[in-house]
C-alpha cells in the first residue's frame, strides 16, 4: 500500500496547464472544485487545511481525503493578423493531486497533514511552430507538505496556522537560432530540482450565527530556487560549441506568490449551502525570468526577460445541495483575472482572464466511506499580444481545460 | 413563467459555453487580395530579387528569393503560378557561392567558395563564367548585378554583358526594358513589383569610389547620374504599369549600412590601438589625394568604412607591401603575359605615386588604396545620390497609385536591432541573422522578413489581406 501511494505521487508531479492565472493551479479539493473553489469562509472538511486552517477546528471526525483531476487543456495560437500561420500546445494530462489527513486532538484543538500542488505547467508546443526560439515545452512542478495545527476559541472562532514545506523543479526546452549546414536547429534544455522553500498558511474562520460564516486565509509567498540546474545543449554547429558550453549549470528563482483570500458561507437551509470568495494573489513579486550560468551561454551569463507581472483577484461563487442523506449536488463558477500585462504575454503561460464552471456531485456510500466528484470547465479569454516587452511571440491565444476529478473521503 | 426563462437562459449559457468551444480554435478572417489583383505576379529588379545571396546565384537561394516568397504568400489571394530561371538540381550550385567553413581563434569567420556542381557552360573572352541557359518564360525578372542605367543598353544580355541576362535570352540585341515588355505580355501580369536602384549607388561604394574616374575609370563602378536614372526608371515603371497595372515599388536602402561595410572596421580600431597607431593614410575616390584617418572616425557614420575586401589587407598594415596593386594590375591588363602585367602594374603605381617599399597605410609613399576604404566625402555623394533615386521612386508610387515599401527607411529603422519571436536581428555580419555571407545580400530570413515589410505595404494600398510569412521557417546562416 505504501509503495502503491508513493508511485501515485510520483506520476502525479506533473500538474497542468491553463488552470489558472500565471501558473497558479487552484484544484485543492474535489468537493470545492464542485464550488467554484469557494470554500474560505466555510468548513470544508480535512481541506479546510488548505483553504482555511482556521476551519479546521470546526470538524467533528477525524478523516482522510485523496483525490487528483485529470487536466485537459488545450491552446490554440495564430500569428499576428493577417497571418497564414499558426499551431496548437499539446498538453499532457496533468494530475494535480491532493492529500489532507485531520485529527480531533480534543474539542478545541485538530491537527492535520496536507499534501497538494497548488502551482504548475505542462505547455508543450513542439519544436516547428515560429516561438520555438522562446519556448518547446515546459514542465514546472511544485509540491507543498503542509502539517497544521487549528485551535476553536469559544464556540464560533478557530484560528489555524500551518507550516508549509515545498520543493518542486523545473524543466523548460528551447530551440536556439544556431544552424548547422544541413538546417537543424540547435536546442537547448534547463533542467534542475528546487531547493526546499518554507511558507506559512494562516487563517481565522468565524461562525458568526448558525447560518452566516465568514474566513479570512494567508498564504505566504514561497520562492522556488533552483540551483545547480543542468544545461543540456543539442545539435550545436561545431563552430558555436564555444558558445554553448558543455557541463554549464543554471540557477534560477521562481516566485511561488502569496495569496490573501476572504469567504463566507451562507446555510439558506438544511440542504442549501452558498459559498463566495475572493483572492487576491501577489504576482507582482514575479518581475522576471532570470537565469544565471556558470558558463557563459551565447555570450552572457545571464538569461533575463521582463514578465512585470501584476496582482490578480479572483472572484468566485459556490453552492451546494443535499438532496438526501447521501448525494449531494454542486456547481460554481469563478473569475479569475489575469496577472499578465498587455506586451508581456508569452508561450509558458499564454494567459488571459479566465472563466470557470464547476459541477460536482457527493456520495456516501456508507457511515465511513464518500466519494467527490468534479468537472470543471475553464474558458480563456481570447488574447492578442504584441509580446513586445517580454520580447517573446507575438499573436493570438486562447485556452481551453477540461478537468474532472475524483476524491475518497474516509472518516474515523 | 419568468423563472422559467432565467432557467433555460442558463441552461442555454451553460451549454452554449460548453458546446462552442471543445478544442480552442482561432478563427482566421479570410484573407482578401482587397483592390488589387494578383493573378499574375511579374517580379523585376536586381540581385536582391533574383535571390542572390553569400556571394552567389544558387538553387537553394533562387527558391527562397524574395519574390519567391511574395508569390507564395499571393497564393492565398488568388496568386498563380510563379515561374523562376532555377538552376537545375545537377546545377545546384549555380554561379558557386561561399560557404562558412570556420573562425580564426580571434573569431574572423573563413569562408570558402562552393565549386561544385555549378552551372557554368562555358567562358567569354575575358575568362568571366557564362552559365546554362533558361529561356524559357518566367515571372521572376530580376538580374543580379543590374542598374536602372543598363536597362536600355544594348548587348546587355549578350555575351559581352551580364552573364545572369545573358542565360535569360537568345538575343543578344535585346535591352533588359525590352525583355521585361516581352515576358510582361507573355505572363499578362497583374501585379508587379520593382526593387532595383541599389546597384547604382552599390558598385561605386563596395570599390570605394576607386574606378569612378582617373586612369581606372569603370562606368560600371560610378553613381548613375540622377538625368539617366530618372528617365530610364519612368520609362520602367511605365511599362509595368501600361494598361493600369498594379504593383509595389521599393527604395535604395542606405548602401553603407551593410555588414559589407561595418564588419572589418572593428577589427581595424583594435589593431591600431594594439599597435599605438595614431592614424592610418589612404587614397580617396579615384585620384592620387591622400587622407589621414584616425581610429575615432572608424565605424561612424560620416567617417570612415572598410568594406568586407579589406580585411584581407589589414593584417599586412606596416609592412611593405605592394600586394594590392599586383592583384589589381593582373586584373586589369589587357593580357595575361608578365611583361604586360608588369607594364600595367608600373603604370599604375606612378599614377597613384605609391612607392611599395614603404609601410603599408601607415606613410604617404604606400597609402591604402581607395577601394579598400569608404571615406566621407565618397559615402556623401552616395547619400546625395541615394536620397535622389528614392525621391524619384516615391514620386513614381504617387504618380502611378502604387504601393510603396520605404527599404531605406525599414532598414535604417532597424540599424540597432529588434527581436522577433524571442530570435535578435541586426545588421551585425553572421550573428545578425539578416544578412548572408557576402554581408550584402538577405538570408532567407532576411529575405522573408523583407517580405513581410512589403506585404504591409501592399495591404495598406490596396486594402487587401495578403497574409504574412513565418521567417523562422526561412534559414539565416548556416554554421560549419
Amino acid at each position: 500500500m505504501k509503495s502503491k501511494l508513493l508511485a501515485f505521487l510520483g506520476s502525479a508531479l506533473l500538474s497542468g496547464t491553463a488552470v489558472a492565472g500565471g501558473y497558479q493551479v487552484n484544484l485543492a479539493s474535489q468537493r470545492q472544485i464542485g464550488m467554484g473553489h469557494t470554500g474560505t469562509g466555510i468548513q470544508t472538511g480535512t481541506s479546510s487545511i488548505f483553504f482555511n486552517p482556521g476551519a479546521l477546528s470546526h470538524i467533528r471526525e477525524n478523516g482522510v481525503t485523496i483525490g487528483a483531476s485529470a487536466i485537459s487543456s488545450h491552446i490554440a495560437y495564430r500569428g499576428t493578423e493577417p497571418s497564414g500561420f499558426s499551431a496548437e500546445a499539446d498538453n499532457d494530462f496533468g494530475t494535480p493531486f491532493q492529500v489532507y489527513a485531520a485529527y480531533t486532538v480534543d474539542e478545541l484543538l485538530t491537527v492535520g497533514l496536507g499534501v497538494y500542488t497548488p502551482f504548475g505547467s505542462g505547455v508543450r508546443w513542439g519544436n516547428e511552430w515560429n516561438g520555438r526560439y522562446a519556448l518547446n515545452e515546459i514542465d514546472l512542478q511544485a509540491i507543498f507538505f503542509q502539517p497544521t495545527v487549528s485551535y476553536k476559541i469559544g464556540d464560533k472562532l478557530g484560528l489555524g496556522l500551518g507550516f508549509v514545506v515545498a520543493t518542486g523543479g523545473v524543466n523548460l526546452q528551447r530551440v536556439l537560432p544556431v544552424q548547422g549546414q544541413d538546417g537543424t536547429e540547435g536546442a537547448i534544455e534547463l533542467d534542475g530540482g528546487a531547493k526546499t522553500g518554507f511558507g506559512v498558511n494562516i487563517g481565522a474562520f468565524y461562525q458568526a450565527t448558525e447560518k452566516f460564516s465568514i474566513g479570512i486565509d494567508y498564504r505566504s509567498k514561497i520562492e522556488l530556487e533552483v540551483e545547480g540546474g543542468d544545461v543540456m545543449f543539442s545539435n550545436i554547429p561545431a563552430a558555436a560549441r564555444g558558445n554553448f558550453p558543455e557541463g554549464a549549470e543554471f540557477s534560477a528563482s521562481l516566485p511561488l506568490p502569496a495569496t490573501l483570500s476572504l469567504g463566507i458561507g451562507y446555510k439558506v437551509n438544511e440542504q442549501l449551502t452558498l459559498a463566495a470568495d475572493v483572492s487576491h494573489v501577489g504576482w507582482s513579486e514575479y518581475e522576471s525570468l532570470r537565469f544565471n550560468f556558470s558558463k557563459p551561454v551565447a555570450g552572457s551569463g545571464v538569461s533575463e526577460s521582463a514578465r512585470n507581472y501584476d496582482d490578480a483577484f479572483i472572484f468566485r461563487l459556490g453552492a451546494e445541495y443535499q438532496l438526501n442523506d447521501k448525494l449531494a449536488l454542486r456547481g460554481g463558477a469563478y473569475y479569475d483575472q489575469t496577472p499578465v500585462q498587455d506586451g508581456y504575454l508569452t508561450p509558458e503561460t499564454p494567459d488571459a482572464d479566465s472563466r470557470g464552471l464547476s459541477a460536482g456531485i457527493g456520495y456516501a456510500l456508507s457511515e465511513k466511506f464518500s466519494v467527490d466528484a468534479s468537472f470543471l470547465y475553464i474558458n480563456k479569454k481570447k488574447r492578442t499580444d504584441s509580446a513586445e516587452f517580454s520580447r517573446s511571440v507575438a499573436g493570438t491565444y486562447k485556452a481551453t481545460a477540461y478537468i474532472p476529478g475524483l476524491a475518497l473521503n474516509y472518516k474515523f | 413563467m419568468k423563472k422559467f426563462f432565467y432557467k433555460s437562459s442558463v441552461l442555454a449559457l451553460t451549454a452554449g459555453i460548453l458546446l462552442t468551444s471543445c478544442d480552442p480554435e482561432i478563427d482566421a478572417p479570410d484573407p482578401s487580395s482587397g483592390e488589387a489583383d494578383f493573378t499574375s505576379y511579374l517580379a523585376v529588379g536586381n540581385s536582391l530579387s533574383a535571390g542572390f545571396a553569400d556571394g552567389g546565384l544558387y538553387r537553394e537561394s533562387q527558391l527562397s528569393s524574395l519574390p519567391a516568397i511574395l508569390a507564395d504568400q499571393f497564393e492565398e489571394v488568388g496568386g498563380g503560378e510563379f515561374v523562376q530561371p532555377l538552376f537545375s538540381e545537377a546545377q545546384a550550385n549555380g554561379s558557386g557561392y561561399l560557404k562558412l567553413v570556420g573562425f580564426t581563434p580571434q573569431g574572423t569567420p573563413i569562408t570558402e567558395t562552393v565549386t561544385t556542381n555549378l552551372a557554368i557552360r562555358g567562358l567569354t573572352s575575358k575568362n568571366t563564367p557564362l552559365y546554362t541557359k533558361f529561356t524559357n518564360n518566367i515571372n521572376n525578372l530580376a538580374i543580379p548585378g543590374i542598374r536602372v542605367a543598363d536597362i536600355k543598353t544594348a548587348g546587355y544580355g549578350s555575351t559581352q554583358g551580364n552573364p545572369y541576362f545573358e542565360r535569360l535570352t537568345d538575343n543578344p540585341g535585346l535591352t533588359y526594358l525590352q525583355y521585361v515588355q516581352a515576358q510582361a505580355q507573355a505572363a499578362n501580369h497583374t501585379f508587379f513589383s520593382l526593387w532595383i536602384a541599389e546597384n547604382d549607388v552599390l558598385a561605386y561604394a563596395t570599390s570605394g569610389g576607386a574606378f569612378s574616374g582617373g586612369m581606372l575609370n569603370s562606368d560600371a563602378q560610378r553613381i548613375t547620374p540622377v538625368n539617366t536614372f530618372t528617365a530610364n526608371y519612368t520609362e520602367l515603371v511605365d511599362a509595368l504599369t501600361a494598361g493600369g497595372k498594379e504593383g509595389v515599388l521599393a527604395t535604395v536602402p542606405d548602401v553603407t549600412a551593410v555588414p559589407f561595410f561595418t564588419t572589418v572596421g572593428g577589427s581595424v580600431k583594435q589593431l591600431l590601438a594594439a599597435n599605438k597607431i595614431p592614424a592610418v593614410v589612404a587614397l580617396t575616390e579615384s585620384g592620387n589625394s591622400r587622407i589621414v584617418i584616425t581610429p575615432s572616425q572608424i565605424n561612424v557614420e560620416g567617417g570612415v568604412y572598410f568594406p568586407l575586401t579589406a580585411s584581407a589587407y589589414a593584417p599586412l598594415l606596416g609592412t611593405p607591401t605592394g600586394r594590392y596593386w599586383r592583384l589589381l594590375a593582373r586584373q586589369v591588363s589587357s593580357s595575361p603575359d608578365p611583361v604586360t602585367v608588369n607594364a600595367t602594374l608600373t603604370a599604375i603605381l606612378a599614377n597613384y605615386q605609391i612607392d611599395t617599399t614603404q609601410m603599408f597605410g601607415l606613410s604617404q609613399g604606400n597609402p591604402l588604396p581607395s577601394a579598400l576604404v569608404l571615406d566621407a566625402a565618397e559615402q556623401v555623394n552616395i547619400k546625395n545620390a541615394t536620397t535622389a533615386f528614392n525621391d524619384i521612386i516615391k514620386a513614381q508610387a504617387t504618380a502611378k497609385g502604387l504601393a510603396l515599401w520605404d527599404a531605406y527607411g525599414y532598414f535604417n529603422s532597424i540599424k540597432n536591432g529588434f527581436v522577433r519571436n524571442s530570435v535578435t536581428y541586426s545588421p551585425s555580419y553572421i550573428t545578425g541573422n539578416l544578412f548572408s555571407l557576402d554581408g550584402i545580400h538577405l538570408t532567407p530570413r532576411g529575405s522573408a522578413i523583407a517580405a513581410n515589410e512589403i506585404i504591409k505595404a501592399i495591404n495598406s494600398k490596396y486594402n487587401s489581406t495578403v497574409p504574412q510569412v513565418d521567417e523562422t521557417q526561412y534559414r539565416a546562416v548556416l554554421l560549419p
